[in-house]
């Protein structure tokens, strides 16, 4: 059966998880224009931002003949518990003939979840099952790493356009792999050729750290949030995000891996936000102190427009950055969001925090 | 003590509760003005921006209470009244959301969380902390709460016999008018009881001849019974009431039309919409959206209003025809 699913973040790992199961997997394309346009023409009108860019990769994906999508849902309260569910009433309806299988947390129904999971495991033996798994877990931590480690140094390469294909070529090697053997050899070989850049870092102290927090899909896909990471580190700050792959991942698969971290988060959120409301809005309130506690110089907050999580977490910014004494910067992403627009903001942003270190260091040297 | 309730949100499905439980606690119970343009401004300035009207009119709501000199301002933290079901996120952070972001209000909010299977929210286990509050002992907090209880369900009642909720909210009996088109209005109660920010909007829809069906005048197991069946419900307690209503008018042969009114940027019911209007349109019920923010101009709404009307009042007398 011809298998796809949603655009979102490293869609590697999706495609090598069903490629390695033995699916014919159709990959989909990263979302253009053409695509948002395609997806908002057919979403409702206030649905979020992610929802639409998903429609319309779906919508690309089934002129490729696509007889299955799989995704995930979920217990919200956030809306994209319900993507799916709407995704196939809404294509459905529109005339295609595609099913869906719309992962669901197993104890909402335990016998749907396991025929689900009986169809996409097909022949294999459970073993073959764990050992793909296991492959594609240690790929998104590998995967991971060099991207921490790229979004660091390229805030002081010299040749970043060398550099970014480079980080291309090294996605394509991973996407390549096949046992847990060839994650490590492609990781040490990405850690070999970005060495080669001989990229110094500055000392700690002039160093331009900025987290990036919010909801996880603009905040995970640069072909959304319009590459923001690369915009930032190109304005010579380095960037770190609340969410990579692994810890997604962690959190709906291995729920117990990530459970301390996520312990730690939610203590640091509490008088701010002091229950879980859905998506990522607790962790992020959490994420923005946790990010001051390890000394970095401002967080920007993503979220779609309208998002509702994280509106709860927008409205406490103001408050969070003068408790903290600590920019913060609230960017709303969707469909008629200008890149000239996140340009500017990002840019005034930057310069705001470089100023400011500048002068917190005058103003330490005049009171010597 | 004085204790301010804002006239927004639940305030247009509990008060009848909320009111008798702070007054036989002792308690004097002051409600907020009802909205207008200068109270909601206020509310808009406080508010981040893309958020939709109903919270917006809360702030302004929480603002006005401050005004007056209140003691404490009730603001429950409303998680579930469904197994498996919650509240709209905003709802679960509002507590949050109110206290940090207006200033004034710190210290002066009451809040807890309340957590039932049904929508009666009368179990003690939620009001511990009214103990403390109101220096009041075990035994006169579950009086004073089933007090409220019965004066909330003789509410409930009133409205399935078909009284108008907004009348009732001010202690009056109306009864909803008889009129040639039966319209289901889906919407929450807080958008269809707010007389400013939807422009007497019921009000219009009976002058021009329509009687009106909303869910809570529906019996309450049609209500259950659906979300029970439901293989996946929503995750929001009230969308999914109004899921409910919708697919019942749906498949009433009585019901002229349906009107579901909803506030920009609400995300539930951008999910919820969808369903109702492909299915709607499956079985040929006339469905209409009507959107409201605080810009909503009301000739825009009137016109929409009366233009819906008359199609269906055509479709009527085709259909005798």
């Amino acid at each position: 059966m011809r298998v796809s699913f949603p655009y979102m973040g490293s869609t590697i790992v999706y495609g090598k998880l069903l490629e390695l199961l033995g699916h014919q997997v159709v990959m989909p394309e990263p979302p253009t224009r053409k695509t948002v346009d395609l997806g908002v023409k057919y979403s409702p009108e206030f649905a979020c931002f992610p929802f639409k860019v998903i429609m319309g990769t779906y919508l690309e994906t089934l002129e490729r003949g696509v007889e299955l999508f799989v995704t995930t849902g979920g217990q919200g309260p956030c809306r994209a518990g319900f993507y799916g569910e709407l995704h196939k009433k809404i294509i459905q309806n529109m005339g295609y003939d595609v099913d869906f299988i719309v992962l669901d947390p197993p104890w909402r129904d335990y016998e749907k979840f396991f025929r689900q999971i009986l169809t996409l495991k097909g022949d294999n033996s459970w073993f073959k099952v764990a050992e793909v798994i296991h492959t594609v877990y240690k790929m998104c931590k590998s995967v991971d790493i060099i991207e921490k480690l790229i979004t660091t140094v390229r805030a002081y390469a010299g040749d970043r356009a060398a550099l970014n294909r480079s980080w291309r070529d090294i996605l394509t090697a991973y996407s390549q792999i096949e046992t847990a053997r060839d994650v490590a050899r492609v990781e040490e070989e990405a850690l070999r050729v970005i060495e080669k850049y001989d990229i110094k870092l500055p000392p700690q102290e002039k160093r331009i750290r900025i987290g990036i927090v919010g909801e996880i899909y603009v905040v995970m896909e640069p072909s959304i949030n319009g590459n923001i990471e690369e915009i930032l580190n190109s304005l010579g700050a380095e960037t770190e995000r609340s969410l990579y792959l692994s810890t997604y991942i962690d959190e709906t698969i291995f729920p117990w891996i990530g459970r301390k971290e996520k312990k730690k988060l939610i203590k640091k959120a509490s008088g701010y936000i002091d229950l879980n409301i859905g998506g990522h809005a607790r962790l992020s309130v959490g994420q923005i102190v946790d990010f001051k506690d390890r000394g970095f110089d401002g967080v920007i907050h993503l979220k779609p427009f309208a998002c509702l999580p994280e509106l709860i977490s927008e409205s406490m910014l103001e408050k969070l950055s003068a408790d903290l004494d600590m920019p913060i910067l609230s960017l709303s992403i969707d469909e008629q969001t200008a890149e000239a627009n996140i340009m500017t903001r990002l840019d005034a942003f930057v310069d705001f925090i470089k100023y400011g270190k500048a002068y917190s260091k005058e103003r330490v040297s005049l009171s010597v | 003590m004085k204790i301010g309730i804002p006239r927004s949100l639940l305030y247009y499905y509990y008060y009848p509760f909320w009111q008798t439980l702070f007054a036989e606690l002792g308690n004097e119970v002051v409600v907020s003005d009802p909205t207008s343009g200068d109270q909601l401004n206020e509310g808009v300035k406080e508010s981040v921006s893309e958020i939709c009207v109903p919270m917006k009119v809360h702030i302004g709501q929480v603002l006005n209470l401050l005004e007056k000199g209140v003691d404490l301002i009730y603001i429950p933290r409303f998680v579930s009244i469904r197994r498996g079901i919650t509240f709209c996120p905003k709802f679960l952070g509002l507590p949050d959301m109110i206290k940090n972001s207006i200033a004034a209000v710190r210290g002066k909010i009451l809040t807890h969380e309340i957590r039932a299977k049904t929508d009666d929210i009368s179990a003690y286990k939620n009001y511990t902390i009214f103990r403390d509050i109101f220096r009041v002992s075990k035994g006169e907090l579950k009086k004073a709460l089933e007090a409220a209880r019965q004066n909330w369900l003789k509410f409930r009642a009133l409205q399935q016999e078909g009284y108008k909720t907004e009348k009732l909210l001010l202690g009056e009996k109306e009864k909803r008018e008889e009129g040639l088109l039966k319209i289901g209005v889906l919407g929450y109660v807080y958008n269809l009881y707010d007389r400013f920010i939807n422009m007497d909007f019921l009000d219009r829809l009976e002058e021009l001849g329509a009687k009106i069906v909303t869910f809570e005048m529906l019996d309450g197991d049609i209500v259950d019974r659906f979300i029970k069946n439901l293989r996946k419900p929503m995750f929001w307690e009230f969308t999914n009431r109004l899921m409910a209503a919708g697919y019942h008018f749906i498949n009433s042969a009585d019901i002229d039309g349906i009107i579901h009114i909803t506030a920009f940027g609400c995300g539930p019911d951008s999910i919820l919409g969808p369903f109702l209007e492909i299915d709607a349109g499956q079985k040929n019920k006339p469905f209409m959206t009507l959107r409201i923010d605080e810009q909503t101009g009301e000739s825009h709404l009137i016109t929409r209003i009366e233009a819906f009307l008359d199609l269906l009042k055509l479709k009527k007398r085709s259909d005798i025809a």
